[in-house]
Order: C-alpha cells, then sequence, then structure tokens
C-alpha cells in the first residue's frame, strides 16, 4: 500500500475517533461536574435565599430534571452546535468562547512564537562547542526556565516591571482609557487593520508582560529539545557521511543535522500548542488575561455547568485538530514517517 | 512618531564556523540585547492618553451583567450606583433620604399598603421619562426574574400605579425597614422602552436607568461611564469613569501604586495590600476612606448534635476567642472585633451582645462540662480554603486556644473551598465553619432574618430555614416570631427588640461573631479623597482631579 494512502487512512481514522473522544470528554465533565460537591444556586443566590426561590431558579435553569434528562439535553443540544447558555448571566456559551478565545490565541500564539525563537536560538548557540561555558549556560537556561514556576515568575516579572519600573501595565488586556478595537477578537490584528496606531501601542503593552513570561517559560522546552536532537543529529552516520564528502561544517549544521533535529521539535511544538489553549491559566489570572482558561477557572468557581462543558469541549476539538495538524506536517515532512 | 516594532537587525545571525567558533556572534547578540532592553522603555514611554477630568477606579469583581436583576455581587452594585438611582438613599450618617421618591412610603392604617410619590422631570438615558408605570415595570419585573427578586416578592405582592408618578406596593405585613430595602441599587428602575424585549430575560451588556452616568462601553473586563448630560440631579464633577476589573490582589496593588489607576476599591485585596495601602495613606502618599460596613465574619456552632448541643458548650466558646490578639494578628488591625450580629452603624445595634474574652469564665463552663483536667474538649473548625484570611484566622484562634485553654479544649482546623462548604452547611456536616454574612441593604433585619430565621422548628431544633441554611439548626421557641414583629414595628421600640432578640441570641451563642470588615477605597493623592454612601458604595460622581497645588496637600 502507497505512502499517500497510508496516510489518508490514518487521517481519516483520527478524524472518525475525533467524535467519540469529545463525547467521552463531554460525558466525563458533566458528570464530573455533577458529582462536585458545591451548587449552582448557591453560587447565584447565596445560601440564604428562600428554597422557593432557590426552587424556582433551579427549575429555570433546567437544575431540578433528572440528571439521565438533564444529560439527554446536554447532548443533544451540543450534536446541534448549540453549547447552551451560561447560569450566571443567560449569556449563550459559544458567545462566551467566542470572546474569550481570541485573547487566549493571541497571547499563546505570541507566547509561542517567542519561546520559538528565544529557546531554539539559546539551543543552537551552544552547539558549536558542547559542554563548553555558552552550552552549559544553555542547558541551564532550558532547565531553570522549565522548573520556574509560571505564578511565582509573573508576579515577579509583574511587580519589577509594573509595580517598580512603572514600565508597562500590571494587567489586563487594554487600556482603560482607550476603546478597544472591534473585528475579529485579536487586538493586535484588528489595530493594525483600522491603522490605529494608539491601540495598537495600547494592546501590545498589554501583551508584553504575560506573552513573555509565558514566552520564556515555555523557552526551556525548546532549548532542551534542540540541543539534545542536534546533539545526537551531529553524532549520527549520515552527518559524518556528509562531513567525509567535505561539507563545511556549517553546512552539514544547518542542512543536515538542524532540519533533522527540528522534527523532534515540531511535535513538541504541537503538544505546546495544546496545552497553551487551555493550559495558561496561571499567566492569564496573574495578569488579568480574559482569556478562556481564566473564563474557565471562574466558572468552575461558580459552578456554571454549561460554561464549563462547553470550554472543555471547545478546547478539547482544538486539542484533536492541532495534534492531527501536526501529525500530517510531519508526515509530510520526514519520509520515514510510516502510520 | 516611530513606535520600536522592528528593532532586530535581520543580517547579523549567529552561525557556528568551522572552528567552532562564532563568527560576529557576541556582537549581534549585544545588538540583540541592547535593541531588546531599548525596546521596552520605549514601549513603556508609549502611556496611552489620559482623559482629562476622567477616573480609572480599580476592582476586583469581574462585571458580566450590568443588569439589575443579576446584580448579587458588590462590583456591580458599585457601578449600578453610578448608573441608576435608587428610590431611597442612604447618606453617610445612615439618615434616609428621598431620591427618586419624594417622600417617605405612606403607609395604610393596617401597614400593609405603602404609596411612594415619584420625582417628576426625570428622564432615562434613552430620553423616555421615568413615571410610575416605569418604576412598577421594573419592580415587577425584578420580582419576576431577579436573582434577588425573593427580596422583594417575599414582602410585596403587588406593585401598583396609583397615579402617573405614585406607586403603591401591597405588603405581605407590615414591614418598618421598607424605606432601607428600597435603597437597594439592584431595585434602581429602568426605562421599559429600553427593556421591553427583555421584560423576561436579563439584558447584560446595556444599561438604561436615571443614573448620573450614562454607560458608554461595556465589557467584562472594562466599563466607561460619562455623564448624563441630561441628569436632573448634581452632574458629576468628574468627565467621567473608567472601570476596571483585575482579577488579584497583587496586579490591583500595583496599579494603584504604579499610578495606572486612579483609584482602588478594597474588595478583594489582601490584607498585606491593605495594610501596605493603608500606610501610604498615613503617609500622605495617598488619600484613604473607609465606608461603613456590611459585612460580618462569625463562626457558626452546629447546636443540634454533640458536643455543641450544650449552650454551656457554646457559651464556653464564646468566651474562649481573643478577638483582640486574633484581629490584631491576622487583619493586622485593618478590621474591627465584632460582638453582634448587626453592623454597629445600624439601628437596633448592641455593641456588647456577646460576652467578651474571658479565660476563666470559659474553663470554668468548660469544666462544668466535664473537661479540662485530662479530660480536652475537640472541635472540628472548617475555614474556608480559597480565602487566605480565614486559614489565618483559624490557625491563628488554634494557637491562641492552645496557649490559653490547652489542658480544655483543642481546635481541628481544616479547609474546604468556598462553595462546597455552603454545600455541606445545611446538611449538618460541619461543627464549626468560619465565614461571613454579607447584607443585601443596611438594616439590621437583614443581618438577623437570614442567620436566624426558622420556619418550622421542634423546641430549639431549627429543621428548616436560614438557621438550618446558616449551619447552626438553633432556634428558641417565640424567636421567629420576635423576629417578625421587629419588621413590623418602628422606632425605639423595635430598637429595643432588636437588642433583645441579640441578647437573647448571645446567651445561646449559636454564631460566635468575630469581626466586621468596612470597605475601605484608596485614591491617587491629585484625586479627591472618595466618600462613601450608606450603603457602602463610593460616591462616584463626587470624584474630581484636584490641582497641582490641592493634590500636594494629602491630610
Amino acid at each position: 500500500m502507497s505512502r499517500r494512502s497510508d496516510l489518508a487512512r490514518y487521517l481519516a481514522s483520527r478524524l472518525a475517533l475525533a467524535p467519540v473522544m469529545l463525547w467521552l470528554i463531554a460525558s466525563l465533565v458533566f458528570l464530573l461536574l455533577r458529582v462536585a460537591p458545591g451548587d449552582p444556586i448557591d453560587a447565584l443566590l447565596g445560601t440564604r435565599a428562600p428554597e422557593a426561590a432557590r426552587a424556582a431558579l433551579r427549575a429555570q435553569l433546567g437544575l431540578d430534571l433528572p440528571l439521565p434528562e438533564q444529560y439527554g439535553r446536554f447532548l443533544g443540544h451540543l450534536l446541534r452546535g448549540d453549547l447552551g447558555t451560561s447560569l450566571t448571566n443567560g449569556e449563550p456559551v459559544t458567545g462566551i468562547i467566542q470572546a474569550s478565545l481570541p485573547a487566549s490565541l493571541e497571547l499563546g500564539v505570541v507566547a509561542l512564537l517567542l519561546a520559538a525563537v528565544v529557546g531554539l536560538a539559546v539551543g543552537f548557540s551552544g552547539i558549536a562547542r558542547p559542554e563548553g561555558r555558552i552550552d552549559l549556560a544553555g542547558r541551564l537556561y532550558g532547565i531553570s526556565t522549565y522548573a520556574l514556576p509560571p505564578f511565582w515568575a509573573a508576579m515577579v516579572v509583574q511587580l519589577v516591571f509594573s509595580v517598580w519600573l512603572g514600565w508597562l501595565p500590571v494587567g489586563g488586556r487594554f487600556p482603560a482609557t482607550l476603546m478597544p478595537p472591534e473585528g475579529t477578537g485579536f487586538y493586535l490584528l484588528d489595530s493594525l487593520r483600522a491603522g490605529d496606531w494608539g491601540q495598537l501601542v495600547g494592546s501590545l503593552r498589554h501583551l508584553v508582560l504575560p506573552a513573555a513570561t509565558l514566552g520564556l517559560l515555555l523557552s526551556g522546552i525548546f532549548t532542551n529539545a534542540l540541543r539534545l536532537n542536534l546533539r545526537r543529529a551531529l553524532g549520527s552516520d549520515y552527518v559524518e557521511a556528509a562531513r567525509s564528502r567535505g561539507l563545511s561544517e556549517r553546512r552539514v549544521v544547518l542542512h543536515h543535522a538542524l532540519p533533522n533535529a527540528l522534527l523532534p521539535v515540531l511535535t513538541i511544538t504541537g503538544i505546546t500548542v495544546a496545552s497553551l489553549i487551555g493550559g495558561a491559566l496561571l499567566i492569564e489570572v496573574t495578569y488579568s488575561w480574559p482569556g478562556i482558561a481564566f473564563r474557565l477557572q471562574e466558572a468552575i468557581a461558580q459552578r456554571d455547568y454549561p460554561v464549563v462543558q462547553g470550554i472543555v469541549v471547545v478546547v478539547a476539538a482544538l486539542v484533536v485538530l492541532v495534534t492531527v495538524l501536526v501529525d500530517l506536517l510531519v508526515a509530510l515532512l520526514d519520509p520515514r514517517i510510516r502510520f | 512618531m516611530d513606535w520600536p516594532l522592528e528593532w532586530a537587525p535581520p543580517d547579523r545571525r549567529v552561525l557556528p564556523t568551522t572552528r567552532g567558533r562564532t563568527r560576529r556572534g557576541p556582537a549581534a547578540r549585544a545588538t540583540a540585547f541592547a535593541a531588546l532592553l531599548l525596546a521596552l522603555p520605549l514601549l513603556a514611554g508609549c502611556q496611552p492618553p489620559r482623559g482629562g477630568d476622567s477616573l480609572v477606579v480599580a476592582t476586583k469583581s469581574r462585571i458580566d451583567s450590568l443588569d439589575p436583576v443579576q446584580a448579587s455581587r458588590i462590583g456591580v452594585m458599585q457601578v449600578l450606583s453610578g448608573l441608576g438611582d435608587p428610590l431611597y438613599a442612604i447618606d453617610a450618617s445612615g439618615r434616609i433620604e428621598p431620591r427618586l421618591a419624594t417622600a417617605l412610603p405612606l403607609l395604610s392604617p393596617d401597614g400593609r399598603r405603602a404609596r411612594i410619590p415619584l420625582r417628576q422631570g426625570v428622564l432615562f438615558h434613552d430620553g423616555t421619562r421615568f413615571d410610575a408605570e416605569a418604576m412598577a415595570f421594573s419592580l415587577r419585573r425584578f420580582m419576576a426574574i431577579g436573582t434577588l427578586g425573593y427580596q422583594l416578592s417575599s414582602r410585596v405582592t403587588a406593585v401598583r400605579v396609583t397615579a402617573p408618578h405614585e406607586i403603591e406596593l401591597v405588603l405581605q405585613r407590615p414591614f418598618s425597614p421598607l424605606p432601607r430595602l428600597l435603597s437597594a441599587i439592584f431595585l434602581t428602575p429602568v426605562s421599559p422602552t429600553a427593556y421591553r424585549r427583555h421584560r423576561d430575560r436579563p439584558l447584560n451588556d446595556r444599561f438604561v436607568g436615571t443614573g448620573p452616568y450614562v454607560l458608554a462601553f461595556f465589557g467584562d473586563q472594562q466599563q466607561r461611564l460619562v455623564p448624563w448630560s441630561r441628569y436632573w440631579g448634581r452632574r458629576p464633577a468628574n468627565g467621567g469613569i473608567d472601570l476596571v476589573t483585575l482579577s488579584n490582589s497583587t496586579a490591583l496593588f500595583g496599579a494603584l501604586r504604579s499610578g495606572e489607576v486612579d483609584l482602588l476599591l478594597s474588595s478583594g485585596l489582601e490584607i498585606d495590600h491593605q495594610q501596605a495601602l493603608h500606610r501610604d495613606a498615613a503617609a500622605g502618599r495617598l488619600r484613604e476612606a473607609v465606608g461603613p460596613s456590611q459585612e460580618i465574619s462569625l463562626v457558626s456552632l452546629l447546636s443540634d448534635q454533640p458536643p455543641l448541643n450544650r449552650p454551656d458548650l457554646r457559651q464556653a466558646v464564646a468566651r474562649s476567642l481573643d478577638r483582640a490578639t486574633i484581629v490584631r494578628r491576622v487583619t493586622l488591625g485593618l478590621r474591627s472585633p465584632q460582638r453582634q450580629l448587626v453592623p454597629p452603624d445600624l439601628p437596633g445595634s448592641d455593641p456588647t451582645a456577646w460576652p467578651a474574652y474571658d479565660p476563666a469564665a470559659a474553663r470554668a463552663l468548660y469544666r462544668r462540662a466535664g473537661y479540662c483536667g485530662g479530660r480536652v474538649l475537640t472541635l472540628p473548625l472548617t475555614y474556608r480554603s480559597d480565602i487566605p484570611t480565614d486559614r489565618l484566622f483559624a490557625l491563628t484562634w488554634q494557637a491562641q486556644l492552645r496557649r490559653d485553654l490547652g489542658d480544655c479544649v483543642k481546635l481541628e482546623v481544616s479547609g474546604m473551598e468556598s462553595t462546597t462548604a455552603y454545600s455541606q452547611l445545611d446538611k449538618g456536616a460541619l461543627t464549626m465553619l468560619f465565614y461571613d454574612w454579607i447584607g443585601d441593604y443596611p438594616d439590621a433585619e437583614n443581618f438577623l432574618m437570614p442567620l436566624l430565621s426558622c420556619s418550622k422548628a421542634v423546641g430549639y431544633r431549627c429543621l428548616e430555614g436560614n438557621s438550618v441554611l446558616g449551619g447552626t439548626f438553633w432556634t428558641a421557641p417565640g424567636l421567629e416570631e420576635e423576629l417578625q414583629r421587629s419588621s413590623q414595628l418602628d422606632g425605639p421600640e423595635r430598637i429595643a427588640l432588636l437588642v433583645a432578640i441579640q441578647r437573647r441570641v448571645a446567651a445561646a451563642s449559636p454564631y460566635v461573631p468575630v469581626w466586621l470588615s468596612a470597605p475601605v477605597a484608596w485614591g491617587q493623592p491629585g484625586v479627591s479623597r472618595p466618600r462613601f454612601d450608606g450603603s457602602g458604595r463610593v460616591l462616584l460622581g463626587e470624584l474630581r482631579r484636584l490641582h497641582a497645588a490641592a493634590a500636594a496637600r494629602v491630610p
């Protein structure tokens, strides 16, 4: 069977499994939320509301129905692409996700680019002299940024650059005194499209600290991955063969070792992207960044079942999509990959 | 202006050479690093313009709806107080003054009907006229779909329009704190025209009311209020308010310290940060204002199960709490010890209702119950693990008891997330829980009823009602009738009854009040000193930027 048909079969199987996986995740979240202690009615009314008022609100929100019926309704709506409405303010969950997802994606993409540039540069810089000072510094950088607790690093950065130096805002996504740009929800893009420099600089000023913190914390992963894979590649037979053909060391590294070393890094990038979509919680909370992870945390605290379920399902779908795309990209780039 | 967006020299890359050394590496790295260092201050220098007279106010409360029917959190109430008007307002001295009403309610002889005359010449932000129909529309809508709708619907059976500018409330029973209830900002009227399609569902991202400010922008993290040019009352002294939400205490603290915001509200601010700001204010670097308290922290004692079903043991526990030491250590003196369930600013308060700290008397009570001298009473105390101060309280009280009464009583402390703890309270699962109660409107009734009311009881054991929800399961014969009667009386008679109720409850001690939290606001020296109203909200309209000379004179 040809490689192309193998790839198509692999892709088809992944796509066919995706709905099953989403169903499992959605069902698990639905059940876990109901099993977890706490009641959305308490979060909405407080604990002292009269029982009649509590019962009325419970009925209004459909929380008085038997669990199987609630589950059936939830799945029925999900199949129609309806994620329900928030228990706390009655807004459609899709609207809430549409409002908060661009913030997370903007932060995630900029942080990832920063992480890749810095991480790969540091990982690459020590390769000329393995175990030399630069290599050791790079290794130390990789380990320390990877090991730093995100909330601590974020608070230190916030304290230094915002509170002490007063250079950049402590949090939020946009200056309070300006109107946020309208459009896609990606403020950098929207303000560029509008040609409004004030908005662009305002967005950038708010983005710099969270993106830099997240990017630097992630960069260690890239540093370590590139460093290890590049060293392994430089010791391999095909690199020796290239050297024996008289190629310059620069050509050997850039044209032979580096592309091979970057393939595993690409896989790591995929995993990082997936975890970034929902995993930048501590950064979002510390910098008051109104992203999807921040919204999820609030919804969990308020026991806002539909919002939690909706966000988890959407994030899971994005993770599935990204991992499939990365698999495909790796397969396209590396002819040795078999499925 | 040139924005420092492209700082990296594109042609200087670090590449390895065949000799294993870098070519132009150090230079390229130094340039890149210098450019990076340069870019940051340049970007930092590009501060967005601050509107001349408008002010930035920061708080922790995220606002996902500005519809009064959804309002239940402090932050929303603060914003609504700028956008809307209540029927009555309570000033800083606790006096009730008509706002959209023109006089206090005129009660029928049986006290079951209250006629409220309304102000004329008031316009909603959409230009439509405020009248009795609009007020009735808003109150009926609130009772039908309001999150706190029960506050009104449990007392008012009907809202009638009796004249173009007069409404009548039909009450279930006489209710003397009615003007105080009607001072709640969640009862602010909204334009029937603007809310026509939202009669039975909330309108989250707009607000069309009668207040001094109009909502110019709504985001869940940011709201802009601009003065309403056709406001019936005094126009705001500032050019507008930009409200921002920051999610954690460090960010809020940093935003004020760095000058990013003009005013900071204390809600959600950790004690350490509050103390630092308090010191700044004392040193003249900030302006500080303290509002009337509506928040009481207390310990509930599960009174229908051993060991705390014994009144003498509950009395012993009440006398074992060294509030002065605990408040000093845990809240750094920023909160005040409290020995009653009603905030001291309200009529009916009784500052010495609960017994003071008295280890000798406590020891005698423990001993009488068979403890001390070899037998130690172990009490499980649960605190809300998501609130740092609560944990500190639990640990400090535990240590204080170990020091003072270690041979008689021992606390076993454990944390539980707030929502979980609240859901366990009415199941009788928590012997003692440390939590707080915030009144929705400033009246003693709103503190006693929610903690003590009981609709079904057997002797001293409450089977249904707020006492169960409060985790004590305690009541007393005739107490419910006294509570009901207290909200029907007025004047000195009512105050005497409220004091008597508190004394009676204190003698049984199903709750142990601990401390009182007051709202605080800190402003930059360049902003006028903030003032609170009697409901604990900053009067946004009074804030204004000061001239340099006035700003330099921070008292």
